[in-house]
């Protein structure tokens, strides 16, 4: 599966590709509006929920994620994107439901990427 | 409290207190591999690492206060060095690992009968009981409690790779 590699923090993700409508640059999108630290944004008219890997720890900012299709989308706040690449389903572990602290999990598998093995996301959990 | 030892043990320091397991249970003890921390996980699990293409939780029993008693919890779990092993252990069809330093492979031990043996700053329940090596005291823990109290079901998941699951990882 295509996976985009991004970072917040000293975190390090990866994401369906094909759940990512848009990666928006805010510095350079005219049609990108977020009031500081709002959980809603604006983009092109339309308003999306801001939704966060780690609520309460955000990173930068400096790019954000249009995830999701039709009716069900959220803006997800990254540092970087790094590049897009394939990985295969047989070397992602999934997670042990059991280490969640609650029903909100939004990261579903592991994966070896160099030196630090990097965290899959779960764009359902997210949205 | 004392206890008679079925086999050899792997001790080890966590916090300020040298506790034990029965050497059965532990796969393998290596250096601290790359931890990667997980969003939204309890506060105890230091993160996930992968061990042959398996993502395995790690452990931080130092951020557990219910493994310790209370009067001695703030010493205890602050008066660490970093832990420097990961004691990786079988527990069912679950493998779990646990943070650790000095472990060490320890056999012969005598019970601690003194009067302030499992007077410690591990709370009793998860104590099988107290051994001594030379002047050391060391727990030797209840592993079923143990883990039980961490969340961590005995068959409730099967270490697997995500190829494995009809579920596509991705989530879509």
């Amino acid at each position: 599966m295509k996976l985009l590699m991004v970072s917040v923090g000293a975190g390090r993700y990866a994401v369906a590709a094909d759940a990512v409508a848009k990666i928006m640059d805010p510095a350079l999108d005219p049609g990108f509006r977020r009031e500081e630290d709002a959980d809603e944004a604006v983009h092109e008219g339309t308003r999306y929920p801001v939704v966060e890997i780690e609520p309460g720890t955000p990173g930068r900012g400096l790019l954000y994620l249009l995830l999701g299709r039709g009716e069900n989308r959220a803006l997800m706040p990254v540092d970087s994107a790094e590049s897009i690449r394939e990985v295969s389903g047989t070397d992602i572990a999934p997670l042990p439901s059991f280490i969640f602290a609650g029903a909100r999990r939004p990261v579903r598998g592991i994966f070896s990427d160099g030196r630090t093995p990097r965290l899959l996301l779960d764009v359902d959990a997210l949205l | 409290m004392s206890a008679a030892t079925d086999g050899p043990l792997l001790a080890f320091e966590v916090g300020a207190v040298r506790a034990a397991l029965p050497l059965r249970l532990v796969r393998e003890v290596v250096d601290c591999p790359p931890i990667v921390p997980v969003p939204g996980s309890h506060p105890h699990v230091a993160g996930v690492t992968l061990s042959g293409g398996i993502a395995v939780p790690v452990y931080d029993l130092r951020r557990f206060p219910t493994f310790w008693e209370a009067r001695s919890a703030a010493a205890s779990m602050g008066r660490a060095g970093q832990p420097r092993h990961l004691i990786v252990v079988g527990y069912g069809e679950v493998l779990v690992a646990l943070l650790g330093a000095q472990a060490d492979l320890v056999d012969r031990l005598e019970p601690d009968l003194s009067e302030a043996a499992g007077e410690g700053a591990i709370r009793r329940e998860f104590i099988r009981g107290m051994l001594k090596s030379g002047a050391l005291s060391i727990a030797l823990l209840d592993s079923e409690r143990l883990f039980a109290s961490l969340g961590v079901p005995a068959d409730g998941f099967r270490s697997a790779r995500e190829d494995e699951g009809e579920e596509d990882p991705a989530g879509r």
